[in-house]
């Protein structure tokens, strides 16, 4: 039995796209130029971009939303209609939105939109004044899971509806990073580089350690962590059946920023845990699997953020992921011969052996994560290929040339 | 003589080069995004030759500009 909960999945480009919607996602989320919250990302997708978008989420039946929600000027009054239009123009299913002037639009071009968690929606009186623009909200990251409940209980009662008539949805925080400031309003990336996280361009130095120093006495202050702003990553695999029994109808991945294996190895353990919450089958040694499998892909640790109701954050001791496996570039994908169902790779960088866990990813294929099959190298079957030499193995799945071979090794 | 250049793809619109230097910089209505005045553009860089007396102006926006797309050079 498939869950009724929507899982929805992060894209900061085609790979993680294609990887989300592979792994089982229901919806994904995207921002296109500057007026999303990851406008300092690279890679970051277009205004062009977006009717392709369009088009595969349509093909896959998978809801598509466009993030536009960051504190909009008067100066960006016009490219907020530009870009709405455009989703609109292409099929786009929903606009995430916090600034009113975005909302506002929306619902005047008869867009629908969702309510970011940027606006900070904490109780049932504003997701009540929201339901004049809006069907689903995402609600603030700080709840606890029985504030979050007794929210989705009142619109139940109360029979809170939106603009499509239908009764309001209740969007959460499932996995992934949180920060120190309340509902990512933060000051900090400002202050010290003029790049405003409300803009889009957190720099993220909350996550650098910091010593704290008595200015008067010149002391130091004795702190275990010296990460003192950086919070672990949010998790909820492990109390998802409570996550679920809050009445929430959609449960949001963060993660724009990371990588298409973190999209489809997160996407993959929230779809088959949402499942086996709705089948009946959701055991502690599942649980654990998951979180074995979570913790191979980047993160900063695991906390379960407000929802069970700690009175402080969990920081997390480290700058960077504490992934445990990494990847290494091997090849570069040359042809794929659809007759034969056969693969041809070009080594470039390391060797790979049979039996190597890998990673093939690619705009188009997204995310393939197998064990390195029996391969040739030059019609000649072969245990080992090195650096120059073209390999050719066996994939029922079709790649492209624009895609990439990794080998996954343990993090040490 | 000062040259200032504008690298406006990248830029995400936040205002500062205007507030910093408001006789030179303007967003634009369109985009949204920056616009180097009285500019020639050569792939994707907006280049303006301007007098001594902005160096300082010019400087400022480069300075506060979060994505660094401003550049100044005196010649």
């Amino acid at each position: 039995m498939k869950s009724t909960v929507e899982l929805m999945a992060p894209a900061g480009n085609f790979e993680s796209l294609m990887a989300g919607i592979h792994a089982g996602a229901n919806s994904v989320y995207f921002g296109v130029d500057q007026l999303n919250m990851r406008a300092r990302a690279t890679m970051n997708f277009t205004l062009g971009d977006l009717e392709e978008i369009a088009e595969i989420c349509q093909k896959h039946d998978v809801k598509s939303y466009l993030t536009l929600n960051t504190i909009i000027y008067d100066h960006d009054l016009s490219i907020i209609k530009t870009v709405t239009d455009k989703a609109l123009e292409v099929g786009i299913t929903a606009i995430i939105a916090s600034d009113q002037a975005v909302i506002n639009y929306c619902h005047q071009a008869g867009m629908e939109v969702h309510i970011s968690t940027q606006v900070n929606v904490t109780n049932f009186e504003t997701v009540k004044f929201y339901a004049h623009f809006a069907d689903v909200m995402v609600l603030s990251r700080e709840l606890s899971l029985n504030q979050v409940k007794k929210i989705t209980s009142e619109i139940e009662k109360q029979q809170i509806k939106g603009p499509s008539g239908n009764l309001i949805e209740i969007e959460i925080f499932g996995h992934g990073a949180l920060c120190m400031a309340v509902s990512g309003k933060c000051y900090l990336s400002l202050h010290t580089q003029n790049s405003s996280a409300n803009r889009g361009a957190c720099i993220q130095n909350c996550r650098r350690p910091y010593i704290v120093t008595d200015k008067e006495s010149g002391y130091e202050l004795e702190i275990d962590n010296e990460y003192i702003m950086s919070p672990k990553d949010l998790c909820t695999i492990n109390f998802l059946d409570q996550v679920v029994d809050s009445g929430i109808k959609v449960l949001k991945i963060e993660g724009r920023g990371r990588a298409p294996e973190y999209v489809q190895t997160t996407i993959a353990c929230y779809r088959e845990a949402l499942d086996a919450i709705a089948e009946g089958t959701y055991t502690t040694e599942k649980v654990n699997a998951w979180m074995d499998r979570l913790a191979t892909v980047y993160n900063r640790g695991f906390w379960s953020g407000y929802y069970l109701g700690q009175e402080l954050g969990e920081w997390t001791d480290a700058s960077g992921s504490k992934a445990t496996q990494k990847k290494i570039y091997i090849a570069k994908g040359q042809h794929y011969y659809g007759k034969t169902n056969i693969a041809e790779f070009k080594v470039e960088a390391q060797n790979i052996k049979q039996g190597d866990t890998i990673l093939i990813t690619g705009p188009t294929t997204g995310v393939i994560q197998m064990e390195m099959p029996a391969f040739m190298v030059d019609d000649v079957f072969s245990t080992e290929a090195k650096r120059g030499e073209i390999i050719t193995f066996k994939l029922d799945e079709r790649i492209r040339n624009t895609d990439k071979l990794y080998k996954l090794v343990p993090n040490e | 003589m000062v040259i200032i250049t504008l690298q406006r793809e990248k830029c995400i619109g936040c205002n500062y080069c205007v507030e910093m230097h408001a006789e030179r910089f303007r967003m634009s209505k369109k985009d949204g995004k920056s616009v180097l005045l009285n500019s020639l553009e050569k792939k994707g860089f907006h280049t303006a030759k301007v007098r001594d007396e902005e160096m300082d102006f010019a400087q400022s926006a480069a300075k506060a500009c979060p994505v660094n797309i401003i550049q100044v050079k005196q010649i």
